[in-house]
């Protein structure tokens, strides 16, 4: 379901408009829409979750309530529309002394550099918007975009704990896309392809091909891009830019209602992206983990979803269980642990494939 | 190097020990859930029957409250107060022990004390109100007490007073009308004299 | 680090600040995240407490010794009291005396947790607060059993004390007691020994023997500087020699004597030590007595004046009152331990980074309603 065959689709019920730009731009929009529409649901299932996770684990019950009116729903399902409300009705406040174009600015690069990058991640067997040849590329470079906006809300709220926020949040990025993209090194060493769809058909025939079982530096390479992209994302123990004990709120000091909204929509949406990949390049992406069952197109969607399900989960599980860590900790951990420990694995993958495979 | 490796070991044992907790707590959530719902359910209230004096009443701090027909006047509560958020008014009865009907004034209180004063202003400002509980101490007829106090059977306890109007917390327990009626109990009394 | 220099810049932290633990404002200077110089300012709390003192009678003053440590207002309570009662010669009946141990030690308990957990909060753990938070709000309850507030009690009387404790509160007590020890080793488990925390806590703040003792610090910040003080014991007041319990010291377990894990963790040794006190007073005490000494309706201390100190769980709170044998004290003076506490953070906080201030904020345990009173 990539955006040619979309096209063609379209050309070949309107057969007046075959071939014309008009055409072209429909079946770009059609997806863009449905993704847009991902993305949303994502954050509204993922703010909810986070609130039930995090309320279970620290003994309480989280939002509930009986009906709809002064309660969210029954067992608060509808918290997250009411949250939803809140944010659309409040004031819009900009600060006097900001960077008024850049302040409006920096929430859509967030979010833009979160939302490019869904682009690429396979869903099911056909359901990608867009099979590149350099998919997995693809998702690393705009997930780097993200970056910029970070810093731009830092710079432009003119507030120091802002300030602060952004300057951390860009050492901690960019140091982390080093130890994730090494270990995503690892994939496209093991399968030689760069395509998303390729990575993960080269894991086909049950959870012992997948690539984190396929020798044991490719074990040690999902954790270290997992946590690495937790990093990426802010999340606790990694989450030294918004800090709330120590920044205030950190890059997001001074946004207020549906601006601050785009920051945890682009959060969650990271999330979705970083654990997107992590699914598809060593999980196994939408393959059963038996072989033969459950493994029909409509399965795929399950097993993607589910694995994407399972690796926020624990995201949310490390938020709710993990003090934070200090910024030079972090970079401590980042340049002394993780990138030897990559470039080991890195190492380690080449001996490997040159012995066994 | 070996504390190198000894401390990566530390992080992973003790955060798998972390995640741990809190896996075993979110999964025992229905047993170690400590949260209520509050306005449908509400947290019980400590046992009365606290072994004090009087054997059935709750200590639980809430609102004031003043059973002004038992009020003899004695000022007790109000200079006691630390915050002085009690204003008390008192005129003299014309006969002491007698109910004045016009104002609805009860000349003889439930203890069988015999008001010599007629409390024309008794007012408390619960914003002010520090909740010491010392007002209730010194009071000679039990008459001003936290609802649920020593008189809990006349009044529930009330401790979720919430107003939308700051003055709606200042309760004014003298009868409505006792300041006015009091001076045209008074003038006429002073012209029968 | 610090080989690179910018241009400094002054930051303050608070008086709004999720973690200034109260309106405090912390001025500080910085380049980059290293912090160089760091000025508490104080008063925005302040509430004349010593000024209301001389205008109000010896009783009215308990509710507002409540106000200052709001976390610890039994010990407040305590403390005042002893000083009153010290200043008239007075004998309190031994049930009292039990009673108020029994108070003392359940608030210090309650308010250690919230310390241990509002410090895990800095640190970035919001787990193990509301943990911790949920056995404090045990402790609040057994108040609320006993009279009839959960956080401002204005229970101790000079005296005796407002009431007599309900029936069935040593079950509850003990049936607390029995649920909270195992509770403590999950805590230690979740946050002390997690290797994060340690990270962010040990070697952090390191404050020295003797830069504790000349500044006055007292107290578990005090102790975790490996100083055995501690007034239950060096300067015993009530029924405290009766008890048998340790006073716990710091001993540098995970990093350099007088760090922030140590602060810390003398603190939750210091639970442990209260459960211990807890445990025999519960059981020794006598079941019969009265809880109010025979006093006239108003208390005239003789004409004099009296420094007092006892132990709360911040450290050394001393009451100087002075009286002219009216029923209103001439001065009362409160000695506040959180104050001292406060006032070597200028010397701890020096060359830290911005979180590493957070953190050493934080394992002071200060309360600012006892630094402005």
């Amino acid at each position: 379901m990539s955006v040619d065959t979309l096209f063609d689709f379209l050309g070949s019920i309107i057969p007046a408009m075959e071939g014309s730009g008009l055409l072209l731009v429909i079946a770009i929009l059609i997806p863009c829409l449905l993704l847009f529409l991902v993305v949303a649901v994502n954050a509204i299932v993922m703010v909810y979750a986070e609130r039930k996770v995090a309320a279970f684990m620290q003994d309480r019950v989280g939002p509930m309530g009986q009906g709809v009116g002064l309660h969210a729903g029954k067992w608060g399902l509808l918290q997250t529309v009411a949250d939803a409300l809140k944010l659309l009705t409040k004031e819009d406040i900009i600060p006097k002394n900001a960077d008024k174009l850049l302040f409006i600015l920096a929430p859509f690069m967030i979010f833009i550099g979160a939302f490019v990058t869904i682009v690429a991640v396979p869903f099911g067997e056909n359901v990608i918007v867009a099979d590149f040849n350099i998919g997995i590329f693809y998702i690393l470079a705009m997930g780097s975009l993200g970056v910029i906006g970070i810093i731009l809300a830092g710079w432009s709220s003119n507030n120091k704990w802002s300030l602060y926020g952004g300057m951390r949040s860009a050492a901690q990025i960019i140091s982390y896309e080093i130890p994730a993209g090494l270990s995503i090194i690892i994939i496209i060493m093991l399968t030689g392809t760069l395509s998303m769809q390729g990575i993960i058909q080269y894991q086909a025939g049950g959870m012992f091909n997948w690539i984190i079982f396929a020798n044991p530096f490719s074990f040690i390479a999902f954790f270290i891009y997992f946590i690495s992209v937790v990093a990426e994302t802010n999340r606790t123990p990694f989450d030294i830019p918004e800090a709330e004990s120590e920044l205030v709120g950190g890059f997001h000091t001074e946004y207020s209602g549906m601006r601050w909204s785009f920051f945890f929509l682009s959060e969650y949406a990271n999330m979705l992206v970083v654990c997107a990949v992590a699914a598809a390049g060593f999980l196994g992406g939408w393959h059963s983990p038996i072989p033969g069952y459950f493994d029909s197109n409509g399965w795929g969607i399950f097993w993607m979803m589910s694995k994407i399900v399972f690796l926020i989960f624990v995201m949310m599980w490390f938020r709710w269980t993990f003090p934070r860590l200090r910024v030079d900790q972090l970079m401590n951990i980042c340049w002394k642990v993780f990138l030897p420990i990559s470039l080991i694995n890195i190492f380690g993958v080449g001996i490997w494939t040159l012995v066994f495979g | 190097m070996s504390k190198y490796f000894r401390d990566i070991y530390e992080s992973l044992s003790t955060m798998m020990t972390g995640l741990g907790i809190t896996w075993m707590h979110m999964v025992r959530i229905r047993k170690n859930n400590v949260t209520l719902q509050y306005p449908e359910e509400k947290w019980p209230r400590p046992e009365r029957n606290i072994g004090f004096d009087h054997s059935n009443y709750n200590v639980i701090r809430t609102r004031l409250h003043v059973d002004i027909d038992d009020c003899i006047g004695c000022l007790k509560c109000e200079r006691i107060c630390p915050v002085q958020c009690i204003k008390i008014v008192t005129e003299k009865a014309p006969v002491r022990g007698d109910d004045i009907k016009d104002i609805g004034h009860v000349g003889v209180t439930s203890n069988g004390s015999r008001k010599a004063l007629v409390v024309t202003r008794f007012d408390i400002d619960m914003t002010e109100c520090c909740y010491c509980n010392l007002c209730t101490y010194p009071c000679p007829e039990e008459c001003i007490y936290m609802t649920g106090g020593p008189n809990a059977d006349k009044h529930p306890i009330d401790y979720e007073f919430s107003e939308f109007d700051r003055s709606d917390l200042i309760y004014r327990f003298a009868k409505p009308g006792t300041k006015e009626g009091m001076n045209e109990v008074l003038s006429k009394d002073g012209a029968e004299s | 680090m610090g080989v690179v220099h910018g241009e400094e810049m002054v930051l303050n932290i608070g008086p709004q600040h999720p973690s200034t633990h109260g309106v405090l404002r912390l001025k500080v200077k910085t380049d980059g995240e290293i912090i160089s110089e760091i000025t508490p300012v104080i008063g925005y709390l302040h509430r004349c407490f010593e000024k209301h003192c001389e205008n109000m009678t010896y009783d009215q003053v308990i509710p507002f010794t409540d106000r200052c440590d709001y976390l610890a207002a039994m010990a407040n309570n305590f403390g005042y009291v002893v000083a009153v009662e010290e200043l008239m010669e007075l004998k309190v009946p031994e049930k009292v005396e039990y009673i108020r141990v029994i108070m003392a030690e359940l608030q210090r308990i309650a308010s250690h947790l919230l310390a241990l957990g509002v410090y895990g909060l800095d640190i970035g753990a919001f787990t193990p607060f509301l943990f911790m938070l949920r056995d404090r709000e045990r402790i609040l309850d057994m108040f609320e059993m006993t009279c009839g507030a959960r956080l401002l009690y204005n229970y101790m009387w000079v005296g005796g004390v407002s009431h007599d404790l309900p029936k069935g509160f040593v079950e509850t007590a003990f049936q607390f007691l029995d649920y909270f020890e195992p509770q403590i080793e999950e805590y230690n488990k979740l946050l002390t020994y997690n290797k994060i925390f340690i990270e962010r806590t040990a070697d952090i703040g390191v404050l020295p023997q003797d830069v504790a003792i000349s500044y006055g610090v007292s107290g578990p910040n005090l102790r975790a500087s490996g100083v055995k003080w501690d007034l239950r014991r060096n300067d015993t007041y009530s029924i405290y020699e009766k008890f048998d319990f340790d006073v716990c010291i710091g001993d540098g377990g995970q990093g350099t004597l007088g760090d922030c894990w140590d602060r810390y963790y003398v603190r939750m040794l210091e639970v442990k030590e209260s459960v211990k006190i807890l445990r025999q007073a519960l059981a020794q005490m006598p079941k019969d007595g009265d809880v109010h000494q025979a006093l006239p309706k108003k208390i005239r201390p003789p004409k004099g004046s009296i420094y007092s100190r006892t132990e709360t769980p911040r450290g050394d709170l001393g009451f100087y009152i002075e009286s002219d044998g009216s029923p209103i004290p001439t001065r009362v003076k409160m000695r506040s331990p959180a104050f001292t506490a406060l006032s070597v953070l200028g010397e701890l906080a020096g060359g830290w980074m911005m979180s590493d201030v957070i953190s050493i904020l934080g394992s002071l345990d200060i309360v600012l309603g006892e630094i402005d009173r």
